[in-house]
């Protein structure tokens, strides 16, 4: 007799083992997608949860997406049930083919006017919805919006009935009282960005040479998080923006503040020779409203000069912000930002509107990005690589400061508040 | 060993090659000609190739029948195109390639029309073998020339008579077209001959009309318009162009999604913004980003919207008026427009109004006392 050994598998048995294993895999990965789609869905820290509503304007779009899900969700799960259905009843058995009819005019009649219906009913909806998105005339608040690799700039036009009466130009984040109807004006310096801040509404291009509103309106104090949403080059991942909404106390307080005239550093300060080598380094993309240089005269920066998109962010009252380089980095570190994102809507004013300060400073980050900022956000920022741009910079470029000047620029940005 | 075919497409190549380096020697290196007939030459090299591997398709010469070749117009159009082709070389380019162009198609007709001519001892299956073959491209290429001719020559005849005259032309025209189809479409018996007299005859009045009115040159105001260059220049102060149109951008605002649309209206300017519910004094736009600014004029007069650009512009940079030949200049403006007509001005601040020395303004020549601010954080 033909005897095989103990560890020797005949090629059916290999061939079943085989389709097993692949079996399991294909198991396991759709239990894997499942966990990860659940767990995903259990996750706490998602300031992006576009299920969220925060604001009137954000309402209005769940309240439009809730029954729609729930219905197409319905329509899913029948039109799943009866298709596993009829795989199932109706499987190749060896049976004889069914008698073959053509056409069931009553039938295709109710499937083709039954969802017909249900889409006039959701248009309906979806059309109100839009139009009530797209009304300006009921603004109380109107800012500018300008987008660039890889940014976002706000400037607040002259509006007397909020105390504002010189522009205010600030970038990062989005400051805006609360319970307010605030209009974005938005538009582009170089290639189309889309503004979307989820828990307060959809989303807006902005467009290079147009002009696109946007309505923002936040129920309470608190700061919400948003992305840019426009594939807009090699940042683009780290395009962010935060909108932070300040009781309308608050919100005149912050304009106060912002319209402030510029302090002058101390002389025989660390900070006052900080602000000559910005004068030296920063000033030719950085603008500081108010800052003189020794002669008197007021330092105009020149970004139009050394940025391709033509602009580079105002760091007047830099350390109001809690945020810099398009608030990819955060000006304050993990336990005062813990500290102001999770106060409660009395405290966050207060909380908000302290800034940063030596004991609150991001210091590590703020060093790196001044040390070499394409090393920690990807820019195009090589002037000898740019002959498309004429040399001229996406993002900040390396400028090679040496650690004793980066001392002297931390202390002095954080005079600026 | 090569039978006629390959000889001929062999000769072909050799000649392809000798125009190449012609061409590269006397007219122009790395230029689009030279890239065309290279691709002749390698189009050439590949199928004379192809006809040597299949050894002229194993065709054998039969000896033929003289009185089925017919009289051909082919060598004398191909000898007009080598004259073109030769005469290109010394005297322009566009000789030069519309001589290849002559050449290809004539020897393209040439050969097939040989080719179909020993093709079988039938002579009206030879024919309908050239026509086979050629239709397909002959067709779709007279059409095109035709249709170009006749659109060049309605063009030159619309250039030629007054605007008013011109109306009546389309209006004539598009009647007559629309009178025959709805003839032919009623009357599908009618006679093609008759359908295809109308057809050549409206070509050919076209025609005629088109080299009268090249003949005539343009009418008077294009013709001062031309010579006036008002395309290339702008004034903001009193108007020195005589001929513009002054409504070309009458709908544009409805495109462009405008920062600001600034009315004239009662003798008051001021700025109409989308969020603000009043019209505005002030117009805040961002600096270093080109903005669109419409202009709607309801006044009476003709006016035109001014924009000062500042004392500090970008060192170096290129203003719109500087591109115009307004160097000295540091505003720009719209056209002067009439009551009820609006226009669009694009405007780049580089400089924020600190480092200005007087506001910007958007302002009307002619209206006093009346300014929009124009503030850039």
């Amino acid at each position: 007799m033909n005897h095989r050994s103990s560890n020797e598998t005949p090629a059916v048995g290999r061939l079943s083992v085989a389709r097993v294993k692949a079996r399991r895999f294909g198991q396991c990965a759709l239990v894997a997608t499942g966990a990860i789609a659940l767990l995903g869905s259990c996750a706490t820290n998602a300031p992006q949860d576009t299920w969220q509503p925060k604001g009137p304007n954000a309402k209005m779009i769940d309240d439009l997406q809730q029954p729609v899900f729930a219905v197409a969700g319905i329509i899913g799960i029948i039109v799943s049930v009866a298709v596993a259905y009829v795989i199932w009843r109706y499987k190749d058995r060896g049976q004889p083919i069914p008698e073959q009819t053509h056409g069931k005019p009553a039938l295709e009649i109710t499937l083709t006017v039954i969802p017909a219906l249900i889409l006039a009913v959701v248009g309906v909806f979806t059309f109100r919805v839009i139009f009530d998105l797209a009304r300006t005339d009921d603004t109380q608040l109107v800012i500018n919006v300008t987008g660039q690799q890889w940014w976002w700039e706000y400037d607040y036009p002259v509006q007397n009935e909020w105390g504002i009466t010189q522009p205010i130009i600030s970038s990062g984040q989005l400051v805006m009282p609360a319970g307010t109807k605030v209009l974005l004006r938005e538009t582009s310096r170089d290639v189309i960005h889309s503004y979307w801040i989820p828990a307060l509404n959809g989303k807006r291009d902005a467009v290079p040479g147009r002009i696109h509103t946007l309505r923002l309106e936040a129920d309470e104090p608190g700061i919400y998080a948003g992305q840019c949403t426009e594939f807009c080059g090699l940042s683009h991942a780290n395009m962010r923006m935060e909108a932070v909404a300040l009781s309308k106390e608050d919100f005149a307080r912050w304009i106060a503040n912002q319209q402030a005239a510029y302090q002058a550093p101390a002389e025989g300060t660390l900070a006052k020779e900080g602000e000559a080598v910005f004068l030296n380094q920063c000033v030719r993309c950085h603008q500081v409203d108010g800052l003189k240089r020794p002669d008197g005269t007021l330092a105009i920066a020149a970004p139009d000069e050394n940025v391709w998109s033509g602009a580079a962010p105002n760091l007047t009252k830099l350390m109001t912000r809690n945020t810099f380089a398009g608030a990819m980095f955060d000006l304050l570190r993990d336990a005062c930002r813990d500290d102001v994102w999770k106060a409660d809507s009395a405290e966050f004013g207060v909380k908000y509107l302290a800034g940063v300060d030596e004991a609150c400073l991001n210091v590590n980050d703020l060093r790196a990005w001044l040390r070499n900022a394409p090393e920690v956000k990807p820019m195009y920022a090589n002037p000898a690589l740019l002959t498309e741009t004429n040399g001229k910079y996406r993002g900040m470029p390396n400028l090679g400061l040496s650690e004793s000047d980066i001392d002297k620029l931390v202390a002095y940005l954080l005079t600026l508040k | 060993m090569f039978k006629v075919g390959s000889k001929l497409f062999l000769g072909l190549t050799g000649f392809a090659a000798l125009t190449l380096v012609a061409y590269l020697i006397f007219v122009e290196r790395l230029a689009l000609g030279g890239v065309a007939l290279s691709v002749v030459f390698a189009v050439l090299v590949g199928l004379s190739a192809v006809i040597i591997m299949i050894n002229d398709g194993d065709s054998e010469v039969q000896p033929r029948d003289v009185s089925l070749v017919r009289a051909s117009m082919w060598p004398l159009v191909t000898v007009v195109g080598f004259v073109l082709l030769i005469l290109g070389l010394v005297v322009a380019q566009v000789y030069f390639i519309f001589g290849i162009v002559v050449v290809l198609a004539a020897l393209t007709e040439w050969l097939v029309q040989a080719w179909s001519e020993s093709a079988s001892d039938d002579a009206a299956h030879n024919e309908s073998a050239r026509r086979r073959l050629l239709h397909p491209i002959e067709f779709p290429v007279i059409a095109t020339l035709g249709l170009g001719v006749i659109i060049f020559a309605f063009s030159r005849i619309m250039l030629a008579i007054s605007k008013s005259a011109g109306a009546v032309a389309f209006i004539v025209l598009s009647s007559l077209v629309l009178l025959v189809g709805a003839i032919v479409a009623l009357r599908p018996a009618l006679k093609s001959a008759l359908v295809s007299g109308i057809c050549v005859a409206g070509a050919v009045g076209i025609v005629v009309g088109g080299i009268a009115g090249q003949g005539a040159g343009l009418r008077t105001e294009l013709a001062e318009a031309a010579a006036e260059g008002h395309f290339l220049h702008r004034e903001c102060g009193e108007e020195k162009s005589k001929y513009f149109d002054k409504k070309a951008m009458k709908t544009i605002s409805l495109r462009t999604n405008p920062v600001a649309i600034v009315e004239l209206r009662g003798g008051v300017l001021s700025a109409i913004m989308t969020g603000f519910n009043e019209p505005q004094k002030i117009v805040s736009v961002p600096r270093g980003n080109p903005v669109t600014f419409i202009f709607r004029n309801f006044d009476d007069a003709e006016r035109r919207m001014v924009a000062s650009l500042g004392t500090a512009m970008a060192a170096g940079a290129e203003t719109s008026t500087e591109k115009e030949g307004h160097s000295d200049s540091n505003e720009t403006c719209t056209q002067l427009i009439p009551q009820g007509a609006e226009q669009a001005l694009t405007v780049t601040y580089a400089k924020p109004s600190i480092a200005q020395e007087d506001p910007l303004t958007l302002t009307v020549p002619g209206v006093t006392g009346q300014a929009i601010e124009v503030v850039v954080p």
